[in-house]
């Protein structure tokens, strides 16, 4: 049937939803939905504009009904094409969902419909001495929703974590039209993170309750001017290296200081050729003092020729303004601007600075260079006519080259912009085979007739053929190259880790049931059911691998925890969790700790018959793919076997932790040991979760009785 | 394959799952790309909006901020950051892409380029435009969405041409003593119970008055001796004989024809505070045959209006063209771009454009006298709202605040969103009510929630709109032109 006959028979149906007036398919308003601040660009056939939160579902349910594609649109500002319909169907408008409905300051939360635009909210949080951290450069316009679809980042992200870590609850429409509220505190494996920058493709947000925190006593802010990026971003290592974590930390090149200074006065010496701006906040005089004293000295240390702190309020708004407006500021400069995201290990920020560079004056471009320096994210501003083949041809060979410099210096693709369609084919480029049609396999869980925002954030089947490895399609020195991920891959793993492979794969091949029981910590033998044969980790507990410069560790996951804790605390770092116990593997699969997920950047699991995935990575922010980290939070062993794990370091001496004592340096008071449940595994799995561990699990021969055994029925 | 490429890329069927990749190439690759003769290869001077003859109904120019620009390039600045939207009226209203800042411009970028084909299916997009210029005050290019939308509106078939357009705006420019006469029967047909005739006979629209359709009681003295009429024998304002002028007053329509007691009260606060001046005994500025689709009519207005300035300048040397309603004062301000083509013109506009001062920004705090404490009383708590042209179109923020602090000292309240358009908006009120009143209404509760006695303008028609909304939802307040409540309060005992 064609599409136009299938939204006439639903739409009836729609009109007495959300009302006539609101059911359009006039040609203004399909073309008016066909960009959006990105390059792509298609047609939708039919445009929902919605006035209350619950004619969502139903919607939903007729589309999903009728097999048309639909996705969630707000304030139309991603970078990436994400609300860009690729197969026509239905955009389901929220502009207009925008109550605030409830400030809860005694419980820390904000409940807030997705149209709600950042900086109002801001704005209604500031009466009562609070904010809400995520805090993108774009959060004038930019829409809560719009902000959880992305995991949009910001500044204050450095300190206060992306989206995904200040979101408490999420009231989500799955694509086929249920509605479901998930926190990720909920027993099992973890569905809010997952949906939290999945770009509307595999649920759509109406509610969402937002951690929101009070607004530290002290801030100060300073900017200091430095004769090259390089010396710049030499002191940003530093001053994370020192132990100070700084509320915020960004660095502006030249290209866009000038841009959004909009023709008034340089305020910064001549010669200047970067910026940083360093705020830090807390609410001890001297201790602010202190750290500003340091800072000042690593940016002396490094050439800084100007340090300047913002005198009052009306400076530092000027510093934000600056830096918040160097993005739409290049439209002063063209018509177009591709706006990249790549995010490196904070170490190699000179190098893929140095790369960047390279590749932009390879192709003869022009770029205003923007870093969220603090998570080594890099936005290079590339500026173009789109009239112009020539350089669009140029600028998009560019970007691609210099996301694919971002993978070979151990980073990702995106850290806060997301996929969309136009980084799409670059997902071949950072993950294997496995990793993607893992993504493919929790995309299905959700959404099993793929009509949620379709054809993003994956690679489609033409692109696959083309793209890895090190795709061919530019000539370029990339040709021939294996996938350079992150990770070095099976041949790098321990003896031991590679043994629980081959265990696995062997058990797979004979249909052998399998409890993953780790240390035993929880895992006890009463608990093992429907005959499954214990697997223990205890060997795979080799030493944790610190990065001292990057701040991360990864750790195998048989290691203890209490282990880990004194490795690190001997080499000068911790973790910022209160004391748990059990093995690294085992706290993340129970989630004895949810707060573990704040800390974790990257894992490598074993699925049932022995194949390894490769998740998340080295960096604090990445947005490439869906959220598959968090979703083994809770996972109970049953999804797959957790090797390895990647933490986010704090470095300095540690906190104390415990009943009335000293302080937390990180984002909450100090917090009380861990009081666990003993009911750690009363889990009611729902529909979604069968469906994953179907997809990942087929067979039940991992911790069978999770699903007990009936579990992989559909319903 | 060339069929569904040049099909502007929409899918009709689900019969090509591949479709959404030649979507995707349409604009990332541009091999792929037939569809839009502005894509194909680079060529600003693309036009499919309207056909080479029509464009005497069009600016051949646009003035930007970036520069001279013709349509498509200044569209094109548009890079769809979207950081406009949250400053749109119609778009924080409504939600919907469609009747945005962006949307607008897109739509007129999509035009130009053919990709849109029918401009009626832009009527509403652009219809709806309220001309506030928020989102150019946003962006950082200053894309001039205003002029763009303008441009888009003169190509829709039939705008400007209706029986009441051409006879008003013609009667306004070559008869505009007629122009008045007729305009005093109308009032007196109001005034006899019949005001819906005259709202019928179109005569508010193109005054820029369109809220009184709504609101006859806004005029509390029908001016039956309009403001030119009372200057022009005014001996202290003739020209004749004088050798320099400190300023010349230009009486806009709206205190002219309506609100004469502006007119009357700003040339008091220049006789007080300026010193010896001139009335310019002036034509209408132009602006609404401009917005209105009659830019032809447009241009000889400002012709006239310029050759009359050239000859006061000839006996008086230089001197400022003070204006006292925002919009006309901008419009003004913006003359050269009406004569981007005509070289013997667009000089003689820029000088002329260069004298024109709003009152707003012309007195001083310094010279803005002192507030009568009996008067400063009765004014209660004192508010500014910010007319869009004043503060969009002219950039004037700073200038009346400092004036109005210091008049009004702790009595001096600062209006939440005060550049939030109040809906008046030229004919807006009057085309588009729905829209409007839901503007307003945001604006009467930034309003009321500080409680403002006094909400001083610098537009007409936010006076008119703001006045009749007040009327209704919180009479206790009142809106007064800046240069009323400057004549007011710092009017000396015994002079009233």
């Amino acid at each position: 049937m064609f599409k136009q006959d299938k939204i006439s028979a639903i739409r009836a149906g729609l009109e007495s939803i959300v009302g006539r007036e609101n059911v359009r398919t006039d040609e203004a308003e399909i073309l008016m939905y066909s960009y959006d601040a990105g390059m792509a660009r298609a047609r939708p056939d039919i445009v929902i504009n919605f006035t209350a939160a619950e004619q969502v579902a139903p919607v939903v349910k007729l589309f999903y009904g009728a097999g048309i594609p639909f996705l969630p649109r707000l304030a139309g500002t991603n970078l990436s094409g994400g609300t860009i319909p690729l197969r026509g169907g239905a955009i389901l408008n929220l502009s207009r969902l925008k109550k605030i409905r409830q400030i809860d300051t005694g419980a820390r939360l904000a409940l807030v419909e997705p149209g709600v635009v950042n900086l109002e909210l801001q704005k209604a949080l500031e009466p009562f001495g609070f904010f809400y951290a995520p805090d993108p450069s774009s959060q004038k316009v930019s829409t809560i929703g719009g902000n959880v679809g992305e995991n949009a980042g910001g500044p204050l992200c450095l300190k206060y974590g992306v989206t995904s870590d200040n979101v408490e609850k999420l009231e989500v429409v799955t694509p086929q039209g249920e509605v479901r509220t998930w926190s990720y505190k909920d027993r099992g494996p973890d569905l809010m993170s997952v949906i939290v920058g999945s770009e509307g493709t595999l649920g759509i947000v109406t509610s969402a309750w937002l951690k929101i925190l009070p607004i530290p006593p002290l801030i100060k802010t300073a900017s200091a001017a430095f004769p090259s990026l390089e010396s710049a971003l030499g002191a940003v290592t530093r001053i994370i290296g020192s132990g100070i974590l700084p509320r915020a930390l960004e660095a502006m090149d030249k290209v866009s200081m000038d841009a959004a200074r909009l023709g008034k006065a340089d305020p910064f010496p001549g010669g200047t050729e970067a910026v940083l701006i360093i705020e830090l906040d807390g609410s001890e005089e001297a201790v602010l003092a202190a750290e500003l004293e340091t800072v000042h000295k690593i940016c002396a240390d490094n050439a800084c020729s100007a340090f300047k702190m913002a005198g009052d309020e009306a400076e530092r708004t000027l510093l934000w303004a600056a830096r918040k407006g160097a993005y739409p500021a290049m439209a002063r400069l063209a018509p177009d601007v591709l706006v990249e995201d790549g995010v490196v290990p904070r170490p190699r920020l000179p190098e893929a600075l140095r790369e960047t560079r390279a590749i932009i004056s390879k192709y003869k471009l022009t770029a205003g260079l923007l870093f969220h320096a603090g998570d080594g994210n890099l936005h290079p501003n590339i500026l173009f006519d789109r009239r112009d083949i020539q350089e669009v041809k140029r600028v998009r060979k560019a970007g691609y080259e210099i996301l694919k410099s971002c993978i070979r210096l151990g980073g990702t693709i995106s850290g806060e912009h997301g996929i969309g369609v136009e980084k799409r084919v670059a997902m071949n480029w950072l993950y294997g085979r496995e990793e993607l049609d893992f993504f493919q396999s929790i995309k299905r869980a959700f959404d099993p007739a793929g009509l949620a925002n379709p054809d993003k954030i994956l690679p489609v089947a033409t692109e696959k053929a083309a793209g890895a490895p090190g795709s061919q399609a530019f000539g370029s020195q990339f040709a021939g190259q294996e996938k350079s991920s992150v990770f070095s891959g099976r041949a790098a793993l321990s003896p031991a880790a590679r043994g629980i492979l081959d265990e696995l794969r062997l058990r797979s091949d004979a249909g052998a049931r399998t409890a993953v029981t780790g240390l035993g910590t929880r895992l006890k033998a009463e608990r093992i059911m429907e005959g499954a044969r214990p697997l223990g980790l205890g060997r795979l507990s080799g030493g944790a691998e610190i990065d001292r410069e990057n701040l991360t560790a990864r750790v195998e996951a048989g290691l203890s925890f209490e282990e880990l804790d004194g490795q690190l605390r001997a080499a000068g770092f911790y973790l910022d969790l209160p004391p748990l116990k059990g093995s690294v593997g085992g706290l993340i699969a129970s989630k004895a700790c949810p707060e573990i997920r704040g800390t974790l950047l990257g894992l490598e699991v074993a699925l049932a018959d022995g194949s390894l995935l490769e998740l998340g990575g080295k960096t604090v922010k990445n947005v490439a793919g869906y959220d598959a980290v968090r979703l083994f939070c809770g996972s109970l062993g049953a999804y797959g076997v957790i090797i390895a794990a990647t933490f986010k370091l704090r470095a300095g001496p540690a906190p104390h932790f415990g009943p009335g004592t000293g302080k937390s340096a990180g984002l909450a008071p100090a917090r009380e040991p861990l009081k666990e449940a003993p009911d750690w595994d009363a889990f009611e799995p729902e529909a979604i979760h069968r469906r994953l561990k179907k997809e990942f699990d087929p067979r039940n021969l991992l911790n069978p009785w999770v699903y007990r055994g009936e579990g992989l029925r559909d319903e | 394959m060339r069929d569904k490429e040049n099909s502007g890329t929409t899918s009709m069927s689900d019969n090509n799952l591949t479709d959404s990749e030649e979507q995707v190439k349409t604009t990332w690759e541009p091999d792929y790309d037939q569809s839009s003769p502005g894509a194909r290869h680079f060529h600003n001077e693309v036009n499919e909006l309207y056909p080479h003859e029509s464009a005497d109904r069009h600016l051949g120019a646009l003035l930007t901020d970036l520069g001279e620009r013709n349509l498509y390039d200044a569209a094109a600045q548009c890079n769809r950051c979207g950081y406009c939207e949250t400053s749109c009226p119609t778009y924080m209203l409504t939600g919907r892409e469609t009747i945005s800042a962006r949307g607008r411009n897109q739509f007129v970028r999509m035009l130009v380029e053919g990709q849109a084909r029918d401009p009626v299916a832009a009527t509403e997009s652009l219809s709806t435009c309220l001309l506030c210029g928020a989102c150019s005050s946003a962006c950082y290019a200053k894309v001039p969405t205003p002029d763009i939308v303008l441009e888009g509106r003169r190509a829709l078939t039939g705008y400007g041409e209706g029986f009441f357009a051409r006879a008003a705006v013609g009667t306004l420019l070559n008869a505009p003593r007629l122009f008045a006469f007729w305009l005093k029967l109308a009032y007196l047909a109001k005034m006899t119970g019949l005001p819906r005739l005259a709202a019928r006979m179109g005569l508010y629209d193109f005054i820029g008055m369109p809220g009184l359709a709504e609101a006859e009681s806004a005029i509390e003295h029908t001016p039956l001796r309009f403001a030119s009429e009372i200057l022009r024998r005014d001996q202290e304002l003739k020209p004749q004989g004088k050798r320099q002028a400190n300023w010349a007053y230009f009486a806009a329509c709206g205190p002219n024809f309506v609100f004469t007691e502006i007119a009357l009260a700003t040339v008091r606060v220049l006789k007080k505070n300026c010193g010896d001046g001139v009335f310019t005994d002036n034509l209408c500025c132009g602006l609404m045959a401009h917005n209105y689709g009659r830019l032809g009519d447009a241009r000889e207005f400002a012709r006239r209006n310029i050759a009359r300035y050239e000859e006061l300048k000839a006996g008086l040397g230089e001197f400022p063209v003070i204006a006292d309603c925002s919009s006309c004062a901008a419009f003004m301000k913006s003359y050269e771009q009406l004569f981007t083509g005509d070289e013997e013109w667009r000089p003689r506009a820029r000088a002329f454009a260069a004298a024109v001062k709003d009152i707003l920004e012309f007195i001083p705090p310094e010279k803005a006298g002192r507030a009568a404490p009996a008067a400063l009383a009765q004014a209660g708590r004192v508010t500014y709202h910010d007319s869009c042209r004043a503060a969009h179109g002219q950039g004037l923020r700073a200038e009346p605040r400092a004036v109005l602090r210091k008049l009004a000292g702790e009595q001096y309240r600062e209006l939440p969103e005060s550049d939030w358009c109040c809906g008046g908006a030229g004919a807006f009120a009057f085309t588009q009510p729905e829209i409007s009143r839901a503007v307003l209404d945001r604006k009467l509760r930034n309003i009321a929630s500080v409680q403002a006695d006094t909400v001083v303008v610098g537009a007409t028609s936010c006076l008119a709109q703001i006045n009749a909304g007040l009327r209704e939802a919180y009479p206790s307040a009142r809106a007064v032109h800046y240069s009323v409540f400057l004549d007011e309060v710092t009017r000396e005992d015994g002079q009233q």
